[in-house]
């Protein structure tokens, strides 16, 4: 009972550790990209930024329960996971702060999917590239060996 | 590596010296013959009773793999299934000086008899043999194989 509360405070500290670094590295970005552009952000910009940083570190966390299916698969169900929470956190937004139009929803799902396909591109790559590397290694040793 | 064999009738006892740069596999695999500890594992073969079946001795390096199933190991070689009565944690420590490294809950695969590895279009890794078999190394054990991949090379 004890190891699983560690386990637990373990796991909710890694994932307090990762969102820090991507909310640090998301929002130092867009600092630097609004002063290159000349943009200004606001208060309800940068809160929507951290409940999306929260969302994709959530998201990317589930990692995990997909061991058992492909990574294709585990890509698309992540996807289609965020976009679910993502739609909630638009709603709310919605409803609580400030109405958004459907143009709103379009960019904000567009501004998403880009950089995740980009991403998944770059996973898919790395995966063939390295277990072709991985490929070469077991011929290296088996030859070293005289298999 | 040179091999030297003296025949003396009058030696009171055998001996063997090795003589090594540094402590690689093929080394250890040396001692453990000469210490009688070269791993081997007695199974049954898989299609036969397990009280009935004649006990055979697989040598490690003839076998592909080993599969967990049922809470039962399986060893795969050239010549067939066979069931061994050990586990695949032992089996692992045993064996991982001689190529065998874990690559899912239930498999133990040896580097030396992968004939391909190659990814499908789902992403899945799977190291397929010489029996036409094959087998996912799973994405959690993805790293610790190829740490084990770059140790086996650095050693060998």
């Amino acid at each position: 009972m004890n190891e699983t509360k560690k386990e637990k405070n373990a796991k909710v500290k890694e994932f307090l550790l990762e969102l820090c670094c991507v909310y640090t590295f998301v929002s130092v970005t867009g600092a630097i990209v609004n002063m290159l552009a000349g943009t200004e952000t606001n208060n309800l910009n940068v809160l929507v930024m951290f409940a999306t940083c929260t969302i994709a570190t959530f998201v990317l966390f589930l990692h995990k329960l997909f061991d058992n299916f492909s990574p294709l698969f585990m890509m698309v169900a992540q996807y289609l996971i965020a976009c679910l929470l993502i739609g909630a956190m638009l709603l709310i937004i919605s409803k609580f702060v400030e109405p958004i139009k459907p143009r709103g929803w379009f960019e904000f799902y567009r501004s998403f999917t880009i950089p995740y396909i980009f991403l998944a591109g770059f996973f898919y790559y790395r995966v063939f590239s390295e277990t072709k590397k991985e490929a070469e290694l077991i011929k290296e040793i088996q030859e070293l060996k005289g298999e | 590596m040179k091999l030297n064999l003296f025949q003396d009738e009058n030696l009171k006892e055998e001996k063997v010296d090795i003589h090594y740069t540094n402590m690689r596999p093929v080394i250890k695999q040396l001692i453990d013959t000469v210490n009688s500890e070269r791993p081997t594992l007695s199974g049954r073969p898989a299609d036969e009773d397990i009280d009935d079946g004649e006990e055979i001795i697989l040598d490690a390096k003839e076998i592909y793999y080993l599969d967990y199933v049922d809470r039962k190991l399986f060893a795969y070689t050239k010549d067939g299934v066979f069931r061994i009565m050990n586990t695949l944690a032992n089996c692992e420590e045993m064996l991982w000086n001689y190529g065998f490294v874990r690559v899912s809950k239930s498999n133990l695969i040896n580097i030396y008899k992968i004939k391909q590895l190659k990814p499908e279009v789902n992403m899945k890794v799977y190291a397929s043999f010489d029996n036409g078999d094959k087998i996912c190394i799973n994405r959690s054990y993805n790293k610790s194989f190829k740490d084990y991949l770059q140790k086996m090379r650095r050693m060998g």
